[in-house]
Protein backbone atom coordinates (compact mmCIF):
# COMPACT_ATOMS: atom_id res chain seq x y z
CA UNK A 1 0.00 0.00 0.00
CA UNK A 2 1.09 3.47 -0.85
CA UNK A 3 -0.17 7.15 -0.72
CA UNK A 4 -1.97 9.06 1.69
CA UNK A 5 -4.10 6.75 3.56
CA UNK A 6 -1.05 4.35 4.10
CA UNK A 7 0.68 7.06 5.38
CA UNK A 8 -2.05 8.10 8.05
CA UNK A 9 -2.82 4.17 8.83
CA UNK A 10 1.40 4.46 9.59
CA UNK A 11 1.33 7.34 11.61
CA UNK A 12 -1.76 6.14 13.67
CA UNK A 13 0.28 3.01 14.30
CA UNK A 14 2.73 4.75 16.45
CA UNK A 15 0.17 4.62 18.84
CA UNK A 16 0.84 0.79 19.19
CA UNK A 17 3.77 -0.93 20.61
CA UNK A 18 6.27 -1.56 18.46
CA UNK A 19 6.02 -5.59 17.95
CA UNK A 20 2.21 -5.06 17.54
CA UNK A 21 2.73 -2.25 15.14
CA UNK A 22 5.36 -4.25 12.77
CA UNK A 23 2.79 -7.46 12.90
CA UNK A 24 -0.15 -5.52 12.48
CA UNK A 25 0.87 -2.91 9.70
CA UNK A 26 1.85 -6.48 8.01
CA UNK A 27 -1.22 -7.68 8.35
CA UNK A 28 -2.84 -4.76 6.77
CA UNK A 29 -0.49 -4.85 3.54
CA UNK A 30 -1.09 -8.54 3.09
CA UNK A 31 -4.97 -7.59 3.31
CA UNK A 32 -4.66 -4.85 0.61
CA UNK A 33 -7.88 -3.22 2.31
CA UNK A 34 -9.21 0.08 1.81
CA UNK A 35 -7.15 2.46 3.80
CA UNK A 36 -10.15 3.94 5.62
CA UNK A 37 -10.93 0.42 7.24
CA UNK A 38 -7.13 -0.15 7.73
CA UNK A 39 -6.94 3.05 9.79
CA UNK A 40 -10.32 2.24 11.33
CA UNK A 41 -8.76 -0.99 12.46
CA UNK A 42 -5.47 0.46 13.77
CA UNK A 43 -7.03 3.38 15.80
CA UNK A 44 -9.79 0.43 16.87
CA UNK A 45 -6.92 -1.44 18.80
CA UNK A 46 -5.01 1.40 19.54
CA UNK A 47 -8.51 2.42 21.64
CA UNK A 48 -8.70 -1.01 22.86
CA UNK A 49 -4.88 -0.97 24.58
CA UNK A 50 -6.16 2.19 26.14
CA UNK A 51 -9.43 0.91 27.29
CA UNK A 52 -8.04 -2.15 28.72
CA UNK A 53 -4.94 -0.10 30.59
CA UNK A 54 -8.03 1.94 32.60
CA UNK A 55 -9.08 -1.72 34.00
CA UNK A 56 -5.76 -1.46 36.34
CA UNK A 57 -5.94 1.07 39.69
CA UNK A 58 -2.88 2.62 38.58
CA UNK A 59 -3.95 5.30 35.96
CA UNK A 60 -6.88 6.04 38.20
CA UNK A 61 -4.49 6.77 41.15
CA UNK A 62 -2.46 8.94 38.89
CA UNK A 63 -5.21 10.46 37.15
CA UNK A 64 -7.46 11.38 40.50
CA UNK A 65 -5.35 10.54 43.20
CA UNK A 66 -2.08 12.95 42.11
CA UNK A 67 -2.38 14.89 38.87
CA UNK A 68 -6.27 16.05 39.18
CA UNK A 69 -5.98 17.50 42.91
CA UNK A 70 -2.69 18.16 43.20
CA UNK A 71 -2.06 20.03 40.13
CA UNK A 72 -5.12 22.42 41.84
CA UNK A 73 -3.32 22.82 45.40
CA UNK A 74 0.09 23.61 43.16
CA UNK A 75 -1.07 26.32 41.47
CA UNK A 76 -2.37 27.73 44.24
CA UNK A 77 0.63 27.20 46.34
CA UNK A 78 2.69 29.10 43.19
CA UNK A 79 0.52 32.03 43.27
CA UNK A 80 1.30 32.42 46.81
CA UNK A 81 4.97 31.74 46.41
CA UNK A 82 5.28 34.41 43.61
CA UNK A 83 3.18 36.76 46.04
CA UNK A 84 5.76 36.32 48.80
CA UNK A 85 8.54 36.42 45.86
CA UNK A 86 7.08 39.98 44.72
CA UNK A 87 6.07 41.29 48.26
CA UNK A 88 10.01 40.70 49.43
CA UNK A 89 11.64 42.54 46.14
CA UNK A 90 8.85 45.71 46.81
CA UNK A 91 9.41 45.81 50.48
CA UNK A 92 11.64 43.10 52.20
CA UNK A 93 10.26 40.25 54.31
CA UNK A 94 13.12 40.35 57.02
CA UNK A 95 15.18 37.48 57.38
CA UNK A 96 12.91 35.38 59.30
CA UNK A 97 10.18 36.05 56.17
CA UNK A 98 12.72 35.36 53.83
CA UNK A 99 13.97 31.75 55.51
CA UNK A 100 9.88 31.34 55.52
CA UNK A 101 9.86 32.27 51.22
CA UNK A 102 12.70 30.06 51.32
CA UNK A 103 10.86 26.71 53.01
CA UNK A 104 7.65 27.01 50.51
CA UNK A 105 10.56 27.27 47.53
CA UNK A 106 11.74 24.43 48.38
CA UNK A 107 8.52 22.46 49.55
CA UNK A 108 7.18 23.86 45.98
CA UNK A 109 9.57 22.30 43.86
CA UNK A 110 9.92 19.02 46.38
CA UNK A 111 6.13 18.43 46.19
CA UNK A 112 5.89 19.01 42.32
CA UNK A 113 8.58 16.67 41.75
CA UNK A 114 7.37 13.80 43.73
CA UNK A 115 4.05 14.21 42.37
CA UNK A 116 5.25 14.21 38.82
CA UNK A 117 7.86 11.57 39.04
CA UNK A 118 4.56 9.54 40.67
CA UNK A 119 2.47 9.86 37.95
CA UNK A 120 5.21 9.03 35.76
CA UNK A 121 6.24 5.61 37.29
CA UNK A 122 3.27 4.77 38.48
CA UNK A 123 1.17 4.74 34.77
CA UNK A 124 3.71 5.42 31.91
CA UNK A 125 1.17 4.30 29.21
CA UNK A 126 -1.64 6.66 30.15
CA UNK A 127 0.51 9.83 30.93
CA UNK A 128 -2.00 11.84 28.39
CA UNK A 129 -4.49 11.68 30.69
CA UNK A 130 -2.55 12.75 33.75
CA UNK A 131 -1.23 15.98 31.28
CA UNK A 132 -4.87 16.52 30.55
CA UNK A 133 -5.70 16.43 34.36
CA UNK A 134 -2.46 18.87 35.04
CA UNK A 135 -3.10 21.25 32.35
CA UNK A 136 -6.82 21.35 32.41
CA UNK A 137 -6.86 23.09 35.88
CA UNK A 138 -3.78 25.06 34.70
CA UNK A 139 -6.07 26.31 31.74
CA UNK A 140 -8.84 26.68 34.12
CA UNK A 141 -6.93 28.78 36.47
CA UNK A 142 -4.95 30.95 33.73
CA UNK A 143 -8.57 32.01 31.84
CA UNK A 144 -9.91 33.06 35.46
CA UNK A 145 -6.98 35.09 36.33
CA UNK A 146 -7.35 38.33 37.97
CA UNK A 147 -4.32 39.34 40.53
CA UNK A 148 -3.26 43.13 39.83
CA UNK A 149 0.90 43.06 39.10
CA UNK A 150 1.14 39.68 38.77
CA UNK A 151 2.16 37.34 35.77
CA UNK A 152 -0.50 34.88 35.04
CA UNK A 153 2.69 32.56 34.59
CA UNK A 154 3.39 32.60 38.27
CA UNK A 155 0.47 30.12 38.58
CA UNK A 156 2.60 27.78 36.72
CA UNK A 157 5.83 27.42 38.36
CA UNK A 158 5.74 24.32 39.52
CA UNK A 159 5.35 23.12 36.09
CA UNK A 160 9.30 22.24 35.47
CA UNK A 161 9.94 20.59 38.92
CA UNK A 162 6.77 18.25 37.69
CA UNK A 163 8.05 17.84 34.34
CA UNK A 164 11.24 16.54 35.36
CA UNK A 165 9.77 14.16 38.16
CA UNK A 166 7.46 13.03 35.65
CA UNK A 167 10.54 12.69 33.36
CA UNK A 168 12.46 10.64 35.70
CA UNK A 169 9.82 8.61 36.42
CA UNK A 170 8.69 7.73 33.08
CA UNK A 171 12.77 6.97 32.64
CA UNK A 172 12.15 4.67 35.92
CA UNK A 173 14.93 6.17 37.73
CA UNK A 174 15.12 4.99 41.30
CA UNK A 175 16.60 7.48 44.20
CA UNK A 176 18.82 5.77 46.75
CA UNK A 177 16.67 4.67 49.75
CA UNK A 178 18.46 7.75 52.42
CA UNK A 179 17.52 10.59 49.51
CA UNK A 180 13.84 9.06 48.77
CA UNK A 181 13.61 9.04 52.82
CA UNK A 182 15.28 12.48 53.02
CA UNK A 183 13.38 14.08 50.61
CA UNK A 184 9.63 12.76 51.62
CA UNK A 185 10.29 13.50 55.38
CA UNK A 186 11.52 16.83 54.08
CA UNK A 187 8.32 16.91 52.33
CA UNK A 188 5.87 15.94 54.92
CA UNK A 189 7.55 18.28 57.94
CA UNK A 190 7.03 21.39 55.81
CA UNK A 191 3.85 20.33 54.44
CA UNK A 192 2.72 20.02 57.95
CA UNK A 193 4.30 23.68 59.26
CA UNK A 194 3.51 25.30 55.72
CA UNK A 195 0.34 24.32 54.20
CA UNK A 196 -3.42 25.13 55.48
CA UNK A 197 -5.67 22.70 53.83
CA UNK A 198 -7.55 19.22 55.01
CA UNK A 199 -6.48 16.05 56.21
CA UNK A 200 -7.02 14.77 52.91
CA UNK A 201 -5.09 17.40 51.12
CA UNK A 202 -2.45 16.90 53.28
CA UNK A 203 -2.30 13.28 52.53
CA UNK A 204 -2.34 13.82 48.63
CA UNK A 205 0.52 15.80 48.78
CA UNK A 206 2.42 13.88 50.79
CA UNK A 207 2.07 10.28 49.37
CA UNK A 208 3.83 10.80 46.38
CA UNK A 209 7.29 11.30 48.58
CA UNK A 210 6.51 8.41 50.51
CA UNK A 211 5.91 6.18 46.83
CA UNK A 212 9.21 7.61 46.61
CA UNK A 213 10.59 5.78 49.20
CA UNK A 214 8.24 2.78 48.41
CA UNK A 215 10.25 2.40 44.91
CA UNK A 216 13.65 3.05 45.97
CA UNK A 217 16.89 1.15 46.07
CA UNK A 218 17.57 -0.42 49.05
CA UNK A 219 21.21 -0.96 48.56
CA UNK A 220 23.66 1.40 46.61
CA UNK A 221 24.27 0.04 43.16
CA UNK A 222 28.06 -1.33 42.31
CA UNK A 223 30.22 0.26 40.54
CA UNK B 1 -15.50 -21.36 29.97
CA UNK B 2 -14.09 -19.98 26.72
CA UNK B 3 -16.14 -16.94 24.87
CA UNK B 4 -17.40 -17.57 21.34
CA UNK B 5 -14.58 -15.14 19.77
CA UNK B 6 -11.82 -17.28 21.73
CA UNK B 7 -13.23 -20.56 20.26
CA UNK B 8 -13.27 -19.02 16.44
CA UNK B 9 -9.44 -17.73 17.48
CA UNK B 10 -8.08 -21.00 18.56
CA UNK B 11 -10.24 -23.73 16.08
CA UNK B 12 -9.25 -21.06 13.40
CA UNK B 13 -5.30 -21.24 14.35
CA UNK B 14 -5.64 -24.97 15.38
CA UNK B 15 -7.00 -25.10 11.17
CA UNK B 16 -3.81 -23.32 10.11
CA UNK B 17 -1.08 -25.12 11.85
CA UNK B 18 2.31 -23.86 11.08
CA UNK B 19 0.06 -21.26 9.11
CA UNK B 20 -1.84 -19.32 11.91
CA UNK B 21 -0.78 -16.12 12.03
CA UNK B 22 -2.85 -12.25 12.53
CA UNK B 23 -4.32 -11.97 9.35
CA UNK B 24 -4.40 -15.80 8.51
CA UNK B 25 -6.89 -16.43 11.19
CA UNK B 26 -8.92 -13.12 10.36
CA UNK B 27 -9.08 -14.65 7.51
CA UNK B 28 -10.72 -17.98 8.25
CA UNK B 29 -13.17 -16.56 10.28
CA UNK B 30 -14.54 -13.80 7.94
CA UNK B 31 -14.53 -16.41 5.59
CA UNK B 32 -15.84 -19.46 7.94
CA UNK B 33 -17.87 -18.17 10.24
CA UNK B 34 -18.56 -15.44 7.97
CA UNK B 35 -18.37 -12.79 10.61
CA UNK B 36 -16.40 -9.27 10.67
CA UNK B 37 -13.43 -9.47 12.36
CA UNK B 38 -11.66 -6.27 13.47
CA UNK B 39 -7.58 -6.08 14.01
CA UNK B 40 -8.65 -4.59 17.55
CA UNK B 41 -10.65 -7.56 18.63
CA UNK B 42 -8.37 -10.30 17.26
CA UNK B 43 -5.26 -9.08 18.73
CA UNK B 44 -6.48 -7.87 22.04
CA UNK B 45 -8.05 -11.45 22.50
CA UNK B 46 -4.93 -13.25 21.59
CA UNK B 47 -3.38 -11.78 24.49
CA UNK B 48 -6.10 -12.79 26.78
CA UNK B 49 -5.80 -16.07 25.43
CA UNK B 50 -1.87 -15.81 25.39
CA UNK B 51 -2.14 -14.69 29.21
CA UNK B 52 -4.55 -17.88 30.11
CA UNK B 53 -2.10 -20.19 28.35
CA UNK B 54 -4.25 -21.14 25.86
CA UNK B 55 -1.94 -20.13 22.75
CA UNK B 56 1.42 -18.78 22.35
CA UNK B 57 2.52 -16.53 19.88
CA UNK B 58 5.94 -14.82 18.41
CA UNK B 59 7.51 -12.86 15.37
CA UNK B 60 7.73 -14.55 12.97
CA UNK B 61 9.54 -13.95 9.55
CA UNK B 62 9.10 -10.88 7.32
CA UNK B 63 8.08 -11.30 3.63
CA UNK B 64 7.85 -9.37 0.43
CA UNK B 65 4.21 -9.76 0.77
CA UNK B 66 3.81 -7.90 3.60
CA UNK B 67 6.26 -5.08 3.26
CA UNK B 68 8.84 -6.36 4.88
CA UNK B 69 6.70 -6.58 7.84
CA UNK B 70 7.07 -9.73 10.41
CA UNK B 71 3.92 -12.15 11.59
CA UNK B 72 2.99 -12.49 14.98
CA UNK B 73 2.55 -17.04 14.48
CA UNK B 74 0.13 -18.64 16.77
CA UNK B 75 0.12 -21.92 18.30
CA UNK B 76 -2.59 -23.46 20.24
CA UNK B 77 -1.23 -25.09 23.14
CA UNK B 78 -2.39 -28.45 24.28
CA UNK B 79 -4.21 -26.68 27.67
CA UNK B 80 -5.86 -24.48 24.73
CA UNK B 81 -6.67 -27.49 22.30
CA UNK B 82 -8.65 -29.11 25.74
CA UNK B 83 -10.40 -26.03 26.68
CA UNK B 84 -11.53 -25.75 23.05
CA UNK B 85 -12.70 -29.50 23.10
CA UNK B 86 -14.29 -29.14 26.20
CA UNK B 87 -16.23 -25.52 24.61
CA UNK B 88 -17.62 -28.01 21.64
CA UNK B 89 -18.96 -30.57 23.53
CA UNK B 90 -20.51 -28.43 25.63
CA UNK B 91 -22.44 -26.80 22.83
CA UNK B 92 -22.90 -30.21 21.38
CA UNK B 93 -24.26 -31.27 24.13
CA UNK B 94 -26.69 -28.47 24.49
CA UNK B 95 -27.52 -28.39 20.63
CA UNK B 96 -29.17 -31.98 20.71
CA UNK B 97 -32.70 -30.85 21.42
CA UNK B 98 -32.28 -28.16 19.29
CA UNK B 99 -34.49 -28.01 16.04
CA UNK B 100 -31.79 -26.31 14.08
CA UNK B 101 -29.47 -29.12 14.79
CA UNK B 102 -31.70 -31.90 14.12
CA UNK B 103 -32.02 -30.17 10.81
CA UNK B 104 -28.23 -30.13 9.81
CA UNK B 105 -28.00 -33.73 10.89
CA UNK B 106 -30.77 -35.01 9.15
CA UNK B 107 -33.02 -35.66 12.14
CA UNK B 108 -36.50 -35.02 12.72
CA UNK B 109 -37.85 -31.82 11.87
Amino acid sequence: MIGAGWWCIEAASGLLEPREREAVLGDLAEAGNAAWRGLLDVLGLAMRRQLLLWKSWRPWVSVFGVALPNSFQLIGFSLLVSEMFRHMLGQGLGAEGTAFLFCRIVLLAIVAWSCGFAVGAVSRRTLWANIAACFLPCLFCLSRFGVPHQSPLSLLLFLPFAIWGAWQGLRRVRLRLSSAITLAATASTLVMFGWNGSLIHFLALIWPGWFLVATARKRPAKA
Amino acid sequence: MLGEFEYLIITAAAGLGDQAYGAAIRDAIEETAGRKCSVGALYTTLDRLEAKGLVQTWMGEATQQRGGRAKRMVRVTAEGEAVAKDFYDAVARISRGAAWAFRQTGGPA
